[in-house]
Order: C-alpha cells, then structure tokens, then sequence
C-alpha cells in the first residue's frame, strides 16, 4: 500500500481518464451528474408525498442528501470491482500494485461527489433551508465516506476477479442494502420490529454523519461520529487486510 | 550498480497454478462445489526448483517447448506472478516487454497513451515530460500521435509501445517474442537500442522461438523442459544440445 505514493502520478492519471470518460461520451455529461439526483430526488419528493404520505420538513433535501450519498457508495464499489476485472489483461503484463485501480475510482467518486454538491446548494437556497456553520464539516463527512467505500471496494474487487457473478450478485444486495439504510426515507417511518436493521446498519451512522450538516444543520453528536468512525476504521482495514491477501492470486485468475 | 554482482537472482523457485479440477467460474458454482465438498484442485507447476543467477549486463536467451515456462519464468521475473515457493531477489528498474500496447487505452490518443503506458511502468509525470519529445520521435508517429490509437495499425501500435517502455534505460531489459512485429527499418532501430543498451550495462532477458535470433543476441541460454531449468550454458552449446533434443523428440513424437 505505501507503494502507492511511489505511483500517485499514476492514480492522478487514472482519476483524470475516469473523469473524462464519463463526461466525454455526452456533451451534456458533465451536468448529468448533477442532474440525476435532482431528478431522482423530484420522483422519490412525488412519491412519498402523494403515495406514502408522511410529513418530513422539506423532505427533498433529506431524500437529495441521502441519494447523493448512495449513489457515491453504490457506484463507486461496482466501478472498483469491474476496474481490477477490466484491467485484468493489464495486471498480468506489467508489475503495477493493483491498489491503484480501486483507489483512483473512490477518488473519482469523490470528485463527482463534489461536483453534485452545486445543485444540492442550489436547492438548499432555492427551498430557504438553513445553511448553517455545520456545513464546514462536510469534508470531514466526506473523508469518512470515502475510506469506508475504499474498504467495500477494496474487500469486494477482488472477487469480482474470481467470480464472474459477484458483480451481479452484489448489485442486487446493494438494492437490498439500500432499503435497510435510510436514504430516502426518514427513520419514523420504519416499524418498531424492524427498528433494529437500520439501527445497527454500519452504513447508516456513515450516511447521518454526512446528512446531519447539511439537513438539520449540525455537526453530527459524538455517539454518531463515534460508530461512524469505528465502522469506517474497520471496513478499511478488513478492505486492505483481504486486498493483500488476495492481490497475488489475481494474476492467476485471468 | 556499484559492483559486479547478481542482478537477478532466483532460488529454488517453484510456480503453481492451482487450477480447478470442474471449471468453477462462479460464486454460485463455488458455492454448491464447496457445499458437495467437492471443490478440487488440480495443481500445475509451471516452475519447479529453478535456481539461476543473472549478472549484471548478461544478455540471456531462453528456449524450450511450448508450455515449458518460459513467459512464467519472465513474469516471475517481472514480479508479476510471485512464486509459490523459494525467492526471487532482483535489483533495479525492469522494464518488462511481455507484450507489446500492454495497458493501451484505444480510446486515448497516442499522446496521452504515452503518458498513461510510462506512468503504470512506474514512471513519475516530470520524467515523462522530459522524454515526450524523444518517445515521440522514436516511434515515428509524427502527427498520429494527436489521434486516438484505436485508428492506428498494429504496427503503429507496437512502434509505440516499444518506444515507451525503452525511453529510459532500464536495468533489466524483458523481451517475451516481442520483435516480430514492427517493419524491418523499425527492428533495426530496436535492435540498436538494445544493443546500446547492452553497451550501457542493462541486463536483458529474451524468449524467442527463433534460435537463430537467440543465437545473434545472447551469450548464455536457458533451456526450460517442464518447468525445470534443463541446461543453461553458452548460447552456441546450449542451443545445439536443443535442437538435437527437439529433432530427436520430433521424430519420435512423428510430428
């Protein structure tokens, strides 16, 4: 892993390709990013409000929080497993640590994170939700997400190496996953005997310490920061501990 | 490179690859193989017991039959594989020619290729600008290096790979049957290279099913059988002995 420093050039390559690929393919590319989770968030607004009728204050915030969070995690594990599975070719010809690949991906992620931050503020104004002080925390919020989705993809690219299905596999437990992680839905709603899913959900504490600035407009409590950390530290190092083990049987794989 | 001394150095090493017995390519599968306890192996060793050491400016030829272990020998070397058993100490830069536009992104021009193909051989950004000029020169892609390389040829294609992974001298020099390709003005401007580089120290590691080009390069040369280091001596010895190895199984084998 310290050899990656040694090919930071490298990374900052591979994240520069990633972010031109996704953006060259349409010439309004660059403001789809931003305007997928507007648009998911206008459904997920006309939905809960007509259908599912339930009250939470100015819920397309919630929901528009939540989604862009989902959708940094979601996306950014699959990439990182089809990057180690695309480049498979790569990685039995030239001696290339192959941490580079899923690293650069989660940093992408972060960076189209960023990028959909705009229309989040823009909404924030629009709505005369409160921008508070809080949000200065965000990059703190935003590291935590990062390193706990690096630990996923880390865990996770490898096998997609081994196994042609785990791709698939996974991208039907991530939708499970998504309904037991309040992304789109306030926590109220959820049945008292189905209470404790959400609850001891890791990815949740991960997901409030980023909505928590930016909707209530506070810094997260320190029982939140507390589990979101812990859970962050050990998906990373359960992430690098099998990355390790697992990286020198790839090249037998392909 | 202060002294003389082993640049490559390999002890006692073996590779296996473990292969499943039933093609088992999925989770699913596994899952049902390892629930049956059926899940079984077959093991294949690529590389048994090699023990050799490669001095520095050596330029070694390897021989040996198809599925003897001569491009697992190079990728070990590479430190692409990591063997199963025994170590492998190397010193340097190695740049590693197992193929040719490895690591190619067709989407790319040439000129961002550059950069990307130099950057996964561990190249850093700086030393990339400062050899553009010449990486582009050597390939003799003039203009074509501003479009994107999947409208190149495979020549074109292979004239760039080569002058991206010889653009600094390395070390130690790996060449898996990569000179077929190219035009014959381009293989004479290889060919200088290398041997220029061989004047300057590199130590280089060519498999070819050519013996006559093994022959014209190489001093020494390793001849692998099953994985097993079968001799390895001067080129003009070793390759005599092969080929009355593989005229004699020839005929045997009436192939």
């Amino acid at each position: 892993m310290i050899e990656l420093l040694r090919y930071r050039d490298l990374v900052r390559a591979l994240v520069v390709r990633d972010l031109k690929v996704r953006y060259r393919r349409s010439t309004i590319g660059f403001l789809w990013t931003m305007l997928q989770p507007l648009m998911t968030m206008l459904v997920l607004t006309m939905v809960f409000s007509a259908v599912f009728r339930f009250d939470a204050p100015n819920y397309p915030v919630y929901a528009l929080a939540g989604i862009m969070f989902w959708n940094f995690f979601n996306q950014s594990v699959i990439t990182s497993m089809n990057s180690l599975r695309s480049n498979a070719q790569l990685l039995i010809k030239i001696p290339v640590p192959k941490a580079v690949f899923p690293v650069a991906t989660v940093l992408a992620g972060v960076i189209n994170l960023l990028f959909a931050m705009v229309p989040l503020f823009v909404i924030l104004l629009v709505t005369g939700h409160p921008i508070r002080p809080a949000v200065l925390f965000l990059p703190v919020a935003i590291l935590l997400a990062a390193l706990f989705t690096l630990g996923a993809g880390l865990l996770l690219a490898p096998m997609a190496v081994f196994f042609y299905d785990t791709i698939e596999m996974i991208g039907v437990l991530m939708t499970l996953l998504m309904y037991m992680t309040p992304v789109f839905y306030p926590m109220d709603i959820v049945p008292e005997k189905y209470l404790w899913v959400v609850r001891f959900n890791p990815i949740r504490s991960v997901l409030e310490v980023f909505r928590d600035p930016i909707y209530f407009g506070k810094i997260p409590p320190l029982t939140h920061l507390t589990v979101a950390v812990s859970v962050t530290a050990v998906a990373l190092i359960v992430g690098v501990v099998a990355f390790r083990r697992s990286s020198d049987r790839i090249a037998f794989y392909v | 490179m202060t002294s003389n001394g082993s640049v490559i150095e390999l002890r006692d090493v073996s590779l296996c690859y473990r292969l499943a017995k039933q093609k088992i390519p999925s989770l699913k599968e596994y899952a049902i193989h390892f629930i049956k306890g059926s899940l079984a192996y077959e093991e294949l060793w690529a590389l048994r017991d090699v023990a050799l050491s490669i001095e520095e400016g050596e330029t070694v030829g390897i021989v040996g039959r198809n599925g003897a272990g001569k491009s697992t020998l190079l990728k070990v070397v590479s430190g692409v594989l990591k063997p199963t058993r025994g170590t492998l100490r190397r010193r340097g830069w190695v740049a590693p020619i197992l193929e040719l536009g490895t690591g190619f992104d067709y989407e790319l021009t040439g000129y961002e290729n550059i950069y990307l193909n130099a950057l996964l051989l561990g190249r850093q950004r700086k030393e990339i600008d400062e050899r553009l000029d010449a990486i582009i020169e050597f390939s003799g892609l003039d203009d074509f290096v501003r479009s994107p390389i999947r409208n190149y040829s495979s020549g074109m294609l292979a004239r760039l790979g080569f002058s991206i992974a010889t653009a600094w001298k390395p070390d130690v020099l790996i060449l898996d049957e990569v000179l077929g390709v190219g035009d014959a003005r381009f293989l004479k401007r290889c060919e200088k290279r290398i041997e220029e580089f061989r004047k300057a120290g590199t130590t280089i590691l060519i498999v070819s099913h050519d013996p006559e080009a093994v022959r014209k390069n190489c001093q020494r040369c390793l001849w692998l059988e099953q994985g097993q280091l079968e001799a390895d001596g001067p080129v003009d010895e070793i390759l005599d002995r092969y080929r009355e190895f593989i005229e004699g199984t020839g005929t045997r084998a009436g192939a």
